[in-house]
């Protein structure tokens, strides 16, 4: 074929263009590090590596937000790590308290121990994050969560945050609950928990013993136990009302009635340092009852039965500070009290534990999650690595190979150019 | 005869002969430019020496041809492939581009959640929300400005186009006049014409018709003319009679009425290559990103609107975006005209990438609805039209008519393309953030009440509006926008990959028609010493006839 002068020009100049084209392209790989740079040099790729871009992302969202619940629980759990250091305290003194070897002036000073740790706790129940936060209100978190009462005694404490439990996304489908509200903490008992008793008979209405409706037995009679007997009893589970009674022929007659007033328990003499049953239940009774006086059974997470913390040991505190003035009566009221109040005690710390235990899982759970995660991290990484990453040997091996070429062009296209019949004439 | 006339008819000969050799040297780089060769012929019957019949130009009317058609379709693809690689390397910003910054965006609604009170965290919900509305417009307005730009180039290569045709039908005159003065081709202005076409080409398709072997009539590929022997006839950019941002090629027709050529008469050359680009890319990706842009901002703002703030007040417009747009065909007859326009939130799935045409029927009837993307009527179910308000609904927008539309008024409506633009965070104060859920979420929002500043329900439920299907129902943000990447790579791709094939065949074609027309230098050097050898022997045969001559005279000395 006949070749224009123009053909073999613009054939070596294209022949250039084409092989400095494809050298810069591989020199743009090498220094960006990527195969794929425009979306066209591989759609499916670049595509696929938006989707793999935002999987990622999404799973550093979530790996940020157990970081933060992380923070939240571990706090939260460092502060009912010393709650429960303090209920243990509170409970020895009790124990102390309790024998009968003590003074009035020896419970003042068990008392006023039993106070700081009353406030302590109150501390602790109104804890607040980094930010000034506090860690136990639910979604109430910018006022203390508990409030203090006014009224005799010491000053109780109210809850005023709300019930719910602020939770996280720490992944795609859990949502873990990374701030326990203070109800929850140290206004409950576990389920399970037994019978708890108090001995305080019914007012009608005014509210001047521990609990409110009632007041102080005028008898001198105590308790032992509860005890659970029999958990088959039909009646077993309800709350119960133990009364004394005195009969025409002055005889001290107990019985018991449930929660709608139905008779658990016939009318029976009174034996003192004797056991009654009903309901499933027993309790061990001693003293001397007066007529009308009455003792209270009720499930610890029952309607009525005090699950509140702060509850119990301002009602520790304030039989502690009263002045038994050597009387059997005051001495039974005292007893019967701290009596009560150990159970309950024992209650709130497990209650207390159980939520501890739980955070402690939900830190577990983190840490599984994370590790779970950081593998899918990985995968995502090594995915989008294999979707637009550069092989670097390949782009090497390659870069030589195009230099080459463009060498060879530029070679052929001097000379091309030297060729020609002009030069020998 | 004598030697004198036979020698003198060698040198004209030879002389003729080396300037045509000289010509092709001189033209060797000139476009356009068509090899000659002196064509020689023997003299007379009897009496001998040479002559020249013809300086013949070397043009193969059929590899022209085939090469014109070629350049056409690589220089459409070679245009379309210019303006789509500025998009494909806009997608191509791993960094600044929108999935980073939509990533980035609930990223700090998680950071809302762990602490929904924080000022650092709402603080970093505004400023990301900023950054990606305003990456949002940049997009937009970087497609815009090709939008504009191409309305430029458009008008460009019109005036382009009709000062060739103008050249056209002028050579057209001379060439005639030339051919009648001297009965002889004339050479250059052939080369200048066919350079022409080859101009034309080059600009858009065209079909050549070659009348009586002579003259050139130039049509556009759906027949009507642009060059009738000495006529012409001109293009002009016009508005679009539906869309006025819009330029297209208008063609005057007999009557003197200006009439709007459909956008895909014209297929091939840069004018070719910039409305493919425009109707096949362009509108596509500019719909694409505002289904984007409106089904984020009315996803959001929907769950917004379903929280309270820190005022606890209910959730407000957390973004604000453009409105769809409406334009009147300019043909219309009714008085109907579009007063407002709106995205239908209730309906917001059945958003769509695409732009739509309303058709008017017999008064009272619904309007006919077309998708524009692939032609079809939306079914009767999907458009639901109130004649006593004049309002309209489809495709998750609604419009609202003023006036009475006569039979056969068409709207042109473009839901999502103008959207972007507008598209803002409208939250300032960080107290307007609705990180929570009213505690009675079923009450009048006047009536909700707060449950905390420590709640962050909403802002769960916003974060988690990224791996939720809000554009069009199916889709994911991040899906709507890998599949815009890919269907953007993928369009890129096609075409460098058809301009590449295109270029090879081109170039083969450009080498067998220089091949046939070209000059080769080495071809015209030896011409060039054979030309000068023929010459020399030429006045060597006129000494010699002189040297017989002074013999004869010299017998009588």
């Amino acid at each position: 074929m006949r070749i224009s002068t123009v053909t073999m020009f613009e054939q070596s100049v294209s022949s250039m263009n084409r092989q400095q084209g494809d050298f810069l392209k591989v020199g743009q790989q090498i220094a960006s590090g990527r195969r794929v740079i425009n979306p066209s040099d591989d759609p499916q790729a670049s595509s696929r590596a938006v989707g793999v871009s935002q999987a990622k992302a999404i799973t550093q969202q979530f790996t940020d937000a157990r970081v933060s619940a992380r923070n939240s629980l571990s706090q939260a759990e460092s502060v009912l790590n010393s709650v429960s250091d303090a209920v243990i305290s509170a409970k020895t003194l009790l124990v102390q308290a309790a024998s009968d070897t003590f003074s009035d002036i020896d419970r003042q000073s068990v008392a006023s121990e039993l106070r700081g740790i009353y406030e302590t706790l109150i501390g602790q129940a109104n804890a607040t994050d980094g930010n000034g936060r506090y860690l136990f209100g639910g979604y109430r978190d910018d006022s203390p969560p508990f409030a203090r009462t006014a009224g005799e005694g010491v000053q109780g404490a109210q809850y005023i945050g709300d019930e719910n439990t602020r939770e996280q996304r720490i992944d795609s489908s859990r949502l873990l609950p990374v701030a326990d509200n203070g109800k929850s903490i140290f206004q409950s008992v576990p389920s399970g928990a037994g019978y708890v008793a108090r001995a305080e008979r019914d007012t009608g209405g005014q509210s001047i013993g521990t609990q409110a409706g009632f007041e102080r037995n005028q008898g001198s009679v105590t308790f032992s136990g509860p005890s659970r007997v029999n958990p088959d009893d039909p009646a077993f589970g309800g709350s119960f009302t133990l009364q004394f009674t005195e009969d025409a022929d002055g005889v001290m007659q107990v019985n018991a009635v449930d929660g709608e007033g139905n008779i658990v328990l016939e009318a029976e003499e009174y034996v003192p340092g004797s056991a009654v049953s009903f309901g499933g239940v027993s309790i061990t009774l001693k003293g001397t009852p007066v007529d009308g006086d009455q003792i209270q059974l009720r499930p610890a997470n029952a309607e009525g039965a005090n699950k509140d913390l702060f509850k119990s040991l301002k009602d520790a505190i304030d039989v502690l500070e009263m002045d038994q003035e050597g009387t059997p009566e005051n001495r039974a009221h005292f007893r019967n009290t701290i009596n009560s109040v150990m159970r309950e005690l024992d209650n709130s710390l497990d209650n207390v534990l159980t939520v501890r235990a739980s955070m402690g899982a939900r830190l577990n759970e983190l840490d599984v999650v994370d590790a779970v995660a950081s593998n899918r991290m990985m995968n995502y990484e090594k995915t989008l690595s294999d979707l637009v990453d550069l092989d670097y040997n390949e782009a090497i091996a390659e870069y030589s190979l195009r230099q080459v070429g463009l060498q060879a062009a530029q070679r052929a296209f001097v000379d091309v150019k030297g060729l020609s019949l002009f030069n020998f004439l | 005869m004598s030697m004198f006339s036979i020698g003198l008819s060698g040198l004209n000969a030879a002389q003729n002969a080396l300037n045509t050799t000289s010509n092709n040297i001189s033209n060797v780089y000139t476009p356009g430019y068509n090899r000659e060769l002196t064509i020689l012929g023997q003299q007379g019957t009897t009496a001998g020496g040479v002559q020249v019949n013809d300086i013949q130009r070397q043009f193969n009317q059929f590899v022209a041809s085939q090469l014109n058609a070629a350049t056409s379709s690589s220089s459409a693809l070679a245009t379309y492939e210019n303006q789509i690689s500025q998009i494909d390397n806009l997608l191509a910003d791993r960094e600044a581009g929108l999935a980073p910054l939509m990533q980035n965006f609930f990223s700090s609604l998680e950071d809302l959640a762990s602490a929904p009170s924080d000022p650092a965290a709402r603080q970093g919900v505004i400023g990301t929300a900023n950054t990606l509305t305003s990456q949002f417009r940049s997009f937009d307005g970087y497609l815009q400005d090709m939008q504009q730009g191409i309305n430029g180039q458009i008008s460009d290569e019109v005036t382009q186009i009709n000062n060739l045709t103008e050249q056209m039908a002028t050579l057209n005159r001379e060439i005639a006049l030339a051919r009648a003065r001297s009965g002889e081709a004339p050479n250059s202005l052939l080369n200048q014409r066919d350079q022409l076409v080859q101009e034309l080409s080059e600009r858009m398709d065209i079909r050549l018709n070659i009348q009586d072997g002579k003259s050139y009539n130039i049509s556009l590929p759906n027949g009507q003319p642009l060059v009738a022997g000495t006529n012409h006839y001109r293009l002009e950019a016009m508005d679009a009679p539906n869309d006025p941002q819009r330029t297209v090629i208008g063609y005057r027709a007999s009557g003197g009425n200006l009439v709007a050529m459909p956008e895909d008469t014209v297929k091939g050359g840069t004018l070719g290559g910039l409305m493919s680009f425009r109707s096949e890319t362009l509108d596509k990706t500019q719909n694409q990103i505002g289904q984007l842009a409106v089904s984020l901002v009315m996803g959001f703002n929907e769950q917004h609107a379903k929280g309270m703030d820190l005022n606890g007040e209910q959730g407000g417009d957390f973004f604000s975006i453009g409105t769809p747009q409406a334009y009147s065909h300019s043909r219309n007859t009714g008085t109907a005209q579009v007063e407002a326009t709106s995205f239908d939130a209730a309906n917001i799935d059945q958003l769509r990438a695409t732009d739509y045409t309303v058709r008017f029927g017999n008064a009272g009837d619904p309007p006919q609805v077309f998708r524009k993307d692939n032609g079809q009527q939306l079914a009767a179910d999907q458009v639901a039209w109130d004649d006593a308000t004049g309002t309209l609904g489809f495709g998750g927008i609604t419009l609202e008519f003023s006036g009475t539309p006569a039979n056969g008024d068409r709207f042109e409506v473009q839901p999502v393309r103008r959207a972007t633009a507008e598209m803002r965070s409208e939250i300032i104060d960080l107290d307007k953030i609705a990180a929570a859920q009213p505690s009675n979420p079923d009450d009048d929002p006047a009536d909700w009440l707060m449950t905390g500043t420590g709640d962050n329900r909403n802002a769960l439920a916003l974060q988690n509006l990224q791996s939720k299907a809000l554009v069009a129902g199916r889709s994911s943000l991040s899906q709507a926008y890998g599949g815009m990447v890919s269907d953007v790579g993928n369009q890129a791709n096609i075409v460098k990959v058809n301009l590449d094939a295109r270029q090879g065949l081109t170039a083969q074609l450009k080498a067998v028609q220089q091949s046939e027309s070209g000059v080769n230098l080495d071809e015209e050097a030896a011409n060039l010493i054979r030309y000068q050898q023929f010459y020399s022997a030429n006045a060597r045969v006129i000494d010699t006839a002189s040297t017989v001559f002074d013999t004869i005279l010299g017998l009588r000395n």
